[in-house]
């Protein structure tokens, strides 16, 4: 077994590959404190996997990191008011700021964009799956082991500030939505729990996110320039070269 | 008519949302949105219901506001959205 902080989570994890702890290596926890739970893989959470990404053919190690992710984004959801979400997110300034949509619309593009036009002043947390939690009332954004195919990301947190809807345009503009246009986003772009109970956690904490984070559309070509209109969008100033 | 087994309602912001759950999420994982009237509609529908009955919690919620031919139309047009959700059974 090996124990992991994901999300101001200590958790221990007894996987069926090697490879899982290497998969985890940034975020190993060497500290005193006693894991809060421990998550034991099993075959069968590996064949559901199998199942749920069929017909590709997968090595099974890879299919152990996704069932983590899977048993690990439950126990997020009906106990610590977290929850995996499907996002690129950039840190600035001590902010996060969220880019999410279907996969294939370019995300990960986009926040290489900001990347490049903000240098070290900007830090890709997760280019993939990070959290979102809500400690003591406020949210925020933790990075995960879950960090997309080209593995960017780093063990890192912020404070989550705003939310940004992809979609794919002729010209770039960015507009402020509402809530009732970002949450059928938010709920396609998480994992979605089976049972009730945790679908209503589930809602609830949908509801509170829409409402303490700022919500936007981005309308975004693949040129780079794009990054310049959703920055002053998102963070309310010009960037600075 | 009834609601199938496995859909729930929940307020996010001021609208309401329906999901599945459990075995019905297999053939449903989009989701609704209703305003406050479709949620009190949503909840009568749990048990047994006719559009006679739709009809006449309109007309209670919206009491002297609309007309009975109006209620009756909007009665029809949600038990369609339901339908064509595949919620009803």
């Amino acid at each position: 077994m090996f124990k992991l902080k994901i999300a101001d989570v200590v958790f221990g994890v007894h996987p069926i590959y090697a490879d899982c702890k290497r998969f985890c290596s940034d975020f190993i926890y060497a500290g005193a404190e006693e894991p809060e739970f421990i998550i034991k893989i099993e075959k069968s959470d590996i064949e559901r996997e199998k199942s749920a990404c069929y017909p590709e053919d997968y090595p099974e190690s890879y299919l152990e990191t996704l069932a983590l992710s899977r048993i690990f984004s439950s126990k997020l959801l009906s106990q610590y008011q977290g929850m995996l979400f499907h996002c690129s997110s950039v840190k600035y300034n001590g902010n996060a700021y969220l880019f999410t949509a279907p996969s294939g619309t370019g995300k990960s593009t986009h926040a290489s964009y900001w990347k490049r036009l903000l240098g070290d002043k900007a830090v890709i947390i997760n280019d993939d799956k990070p959290i979102i939690r809500r400690i003591n009332g406020k949210f925020y954004l933790f990075g995960s082991p879950w960090n997309g195919k080209h593995h960017i990301g780093v063990n890192d947190y912020a404070p989550l500030k705003a939310i940004c809807v992809l979609t794919r345009g002729e010209q770039n503009s960015i507009e402020k939505i509402n809530a009732e246009k970002a949450i059928p986003v938010l709920l396609e772009q998480t994992v979605r729990p089976s049972n009730a109970e945790d679908m209503f956690k589930l809602l609830d904490l949908i509801d509170a996110i829409v409402k303490e984070s700022g919500l936007y559309l981005l309308k975004c070509n693949i040129d780079p320039e794009s990054a310049k209109v959703s920055f002053k969008g998102m963070v309310g100033e010009d960037y600075e070269t | 008519m009834k609601l199938k087994e496995g859909f729930i309602l929940r307020q996010i912001g001021e609208k309401y949302v329906v999901v599945a759950v459990g075995a019905a999420a297999k053939n449903f994982n989009g989701m609704i949105t209703l305003n406050s009237t479709g949620a009190l509609l949503f909840n009568l529908a749990k048990e047994n219901v006719d559009e006679i009955q739709f009809k006449n919690a309109l007309l209670s919620e919206y009491s002297g506001q609309i007309t009975e031919e109006i209620a009756l139309r909007d009665a029809k047009a949600f038990i369609q959205k339901l339908v064509e959700a595949g919620l009803l059974k």
